[in-house]
């Protein structure tokens, strides 16, 4: 008896003193996902990315708005988000109380705007990723002039790009039928 | 508590989907809830419901009865009958099969009552939100009053979770709403750097220690780089010396010595 009284000291306590005291968390715990909304581009990397689609996005065409959503009563924290994020927007933190009594209290949402096309008006990318686009072209050392002839180039939306470069193609094809019946 | 045609759940409401199951809740639940947990002279009994998750969260919840994290000094117990439970901990996403199980276990269980919809699955059906057979979290089904999330929560979680629904400590989760600013913008990462460099270095280290690591290696190495380039690359070759010493983990010194070869290649 004496013994295990004697072992007993020695061990001394086991159990953690949480919640009286903060929990201290090993480093690498995957916590809360913490949204940096200035970072973000709304590139929807993240929703691509996220398994149980805790993250998601929803674009609004009429208002000009994209939405970024995170539900954190579905995340399962496996960082896949911080992996692909380009900007590090997002990271998982410590954070570990997140127990809630309303269900929205888990929900996260941050609204882009969107750019319109500037021939036919439709918007079609979030103002955001095409000003991080033109920044990292300008620190990878592009000229000023080829940094305007690229904002031009990303004012325009995909569709009116690939209209405008059917009369292009077309008289490519012209030309060369007719080198072709020269020779 | 048994409907009239003899079937678990008690109202069928037009319209409103899966409602057959539904449950009218005492319209004094509240107060009832809230005079167990004003009144309650004893233990709080805990009553585990799987509904079909993959075992993850019961592991939580039994290392959270164990000597380290102990629930137990709070009079939390596990008990093995829904019938002398004063809490029901739904686990895993609700499955069509486990719907009645699950309705039979929350009317066996004594008035009042309170439902914690336990894990990512508990919350909202989780990564299998959107299997054939799981209709969703625990409160497609029965009247949830906290919701504890995590894949699965950790034992810290899990007593602060019950601490928040035996009312010992309060929510800090609230719902966020930004709207982008005009002339908000995305700063780019290292701006001091060539981009050309940061990207080397950024792909080489998720090519040697994989996506996440390599991500946290490559910051401390270029945060290395941005604090100590302006003093000269020797200081910078210093710092990177005195870091890899303080860590002294080989993989990561090796890494380090690839992302150095590079640096070092840029800066000729």
């Amino acid at each position: 008896m004496l013994k295990l009284i004697k072992e007993v000291l020695r061990v001394g306590e086991a159990t953690l003193p949480y919640p009286f005291a903060p929990m201290e968390m090993m480093p690498g715990f995957r916590g809360k996902p913490v949204h940096d909304p200035e970072l973000c581009i709304a590139c929807a990397a993240c929703a691509i990315a996220c398994p149980p689609n805790a993250i998601s996005i929803t674009t609004d065409l009429d208002q000009g708005y994209q939405s970024w959503h995170l539900f954190v009563g579905r995340c399962i924290y496996c960082a896949r988000c911080e992996e692909v994020c380009p900007t590090g927007a997002i990271s998982l933190s410590p954070n570990f109380e997140l127990a809630v009594m309303n269900k929205d209290d888990l929900r996260e949402q941050a609204d882009y705007q969107l750019a319109a096309c500037s021939q036919c008006g439709i918007f079609f990318a979030p103002v955001k990723e095409i000003e991080y686009m033109l920044a990292m072209l300008q620190q990878s050392g592009a000229s000023v002039e080829n940094v305007a002839i690229a904002r031009q180039l990303l004012s325009v939306c995909p569709e009116c790009k690939r209209k405008n470069d059917i009369p292009k193609l077309a008289s490519l094809y012209q030309n060369n039928s007719v080198s072709q019946e020269a020779v | 508590m048994v409907g009239k045609n003899g079937n678990y759940g008690d109202v069928y409401i037009p319209g409103v989907p899966n409602s057959r199951y539904a449950i009218q809740q005492d319209p004094n639940a509240g107060q009832l809830k809230g005079a167990l947990l004003k009144d309650i002279a004893r233990s709080v009994y805990v009553y585990r419901v799987d509904c079909g998750g993959c075992n993850g969260c019961e592991i939580e919840i039994f290392a959270s009865i164990t000597p380290l994290f102990d629930v137990e000094r709070f009079g939390i117990k596990v008990v093995s009958s829904p019938r002398h439970a004063d809490v029901l901990v739904y686990t895993g996403a609700m499955t069509r099969a486990m719907r009645i199980p699950a309705l039979r276990a929350y009317h066996a269980a004594p008035e009042p009552k309170i439902c914690v919809a336990y894990g990512a699955c508990g919350s909202s059906g989780g990564i299998f939100h959107d299997l054939y057979c799981v209709w969703g979290g625990a409160d497609k089904i029965v009247p949830v009053d906290v919701y504890i999330p995590g894949c699965p929560p950790t034992p810290g979680a899990t007593i602060y979770g019950f601490a928040m629904a035996l009312g010992l400590l309060g929510q800090k989760m609230k719902a966020v709403h930004h709207v982008q600013e005009d002339g908000e913008r995305a700063q780019l990462r290292y701006p001091e750097l060539p981009s050309g460099l940061r990207v080397g270095i950024e792909r080489e280290a998720r090519r040697m220690a994989g996506y996440l690591h390599g991500k946290t290696i490559a910051d401390s190495f270029l945060d290395i780089v941005t604090t100590n380039q302006n003093d000269g690359f020797e200081k910078v070759d210093q710092e990177i010396q005195v870091y890899l010493e303080k860590q002294d983990d080989p993989r990561l010194t090796e890494i380090f010595t690839r992302l150095q070869e590079i640096y070092h290649a840029e800066r000729k």
